[in-house]
């Protein structure tokens, strides 16, 4: 029970950020798609707390909800979003459990998968290959963003961590 | 962080300079622009001839510019104007997309474009 207050939670908040992070865009817009990823301080941080299935129901519920709420449910940027989600969770995932990364590099990686998984889709949907010319300067922008969202689910960890020894005894 | 990261974001670093490097080798000016509304071919442009052009897309009137063998919109109706600030494009394979009015400007490759034709 605990554990679903505590995701539900979780999921607002990421909604929270992804609302708060489309209305801050980064560069004027002049590389479309280009986010700081702050949703997916929560991806990360219920990877490392929860489960990975935890993961992916939050982040298919984010992409659903933000949908309805902003993008229009079923538009085309609710499937770059979700192909984006799902690839950067699936990713993020084997990352932490296959490479000696820390939740840094891990961030990192779903950052970039996000990316990718973004531009897939639009290759895929609206049937336009030029959209590939985007994908160096959006994986060039991932790297920060990522080590940015890292560093703060890191501290975050920490805090969290902190505060439940507390709460149990 | 730990040394995994830093290799792994060299290694990322490098795979960007590669695609960089791909794509200045490939670029070249485009003569022609496609300007599709829904994934309907609406208008072909011609980048030698300067002037405007206007074409209906989902929010109302879209405005075209071309000036100097250069494509940009220069007036469109949607929420965060992206495709406005976009600015000028001019190499093949560039594109301006406007998803709020559902029009995409692709500069084709006129390369392969020949190659199949």
């Amino acid at each position: 029970m605990k554990k679903f207050t505590r995701l539900s939670m979780l999921l607002a908040l990421s909604v929270a950020l992804n609302v708060i992070e489309t209305s801050l865009p980064l560069l004027n817009g002049y590389i479309p798609g280009l986010r700081l990823g702050l949703a997916n301080i929560v991806t990360l941080f219920i990877i490392y707390q929860f489960s990975f299935k935890d993961a992916l129901y939050i982040g298919i519920l984010r992409v659903f909800l933000v949908g309805i709420l902003r993008t229009g449910i079923f538009s085309t940027t609710f499937f770059f979003s979700l192909t984006g989600v799902l690839l950067s969770i699936i990713s993020m995932y084997f990352a932490k459990k296959y490479l000696k990364l820390s939740i840094i590099g891990v961030s990192v990686i779903g950052s970039i998968a996000h990316s990718t998984g973004q531009v897939l889709a639009s290759i895929l949907i609206l049937q336009m290959s030029s959209m590939i010319y985007y994908l160096p300067w959006l994986l060039l922008f991932s790297i920060p963003t990522g080590i940015l969202v890292g560093l703060i689910c890191k501290q975050l960890v920490k805090f969290y961590e902190r505060n439940l020894l507390v709460e149990n005894f | 962080m730990n040394k995994n990261d830093i290799k792994l974001i060299i290694i990322i670093l490098i795979i960007i300079i590669i695609l960089f490097l791909i794509y200045f080798l490939n670029t070249n000016k485009a003569n022609m622009a496609y300007v599709y509304y829904e994934n309907d071919l609406i208008l072909t442009i011609d980048l030698s001839n300067d002037e405007i052009y206007e074409v209906n897309g989902e929010n109302g009137i879209v405005k075209i510019e071309v000036l100097n063998n250069q494509i940009r919109v220069i007036e469109e109706n949607s929420p965060r104007h992206l495709c406005s600030k976009q600015g000028f494009i001019s190499n093949s394979g560039q594109s301006i997309i406007c998803l709020p009015n559902k029009i995409i400007i692709e500069l084709p490759n006129t390369e392969i474009d020949t190659e199949v034709s």
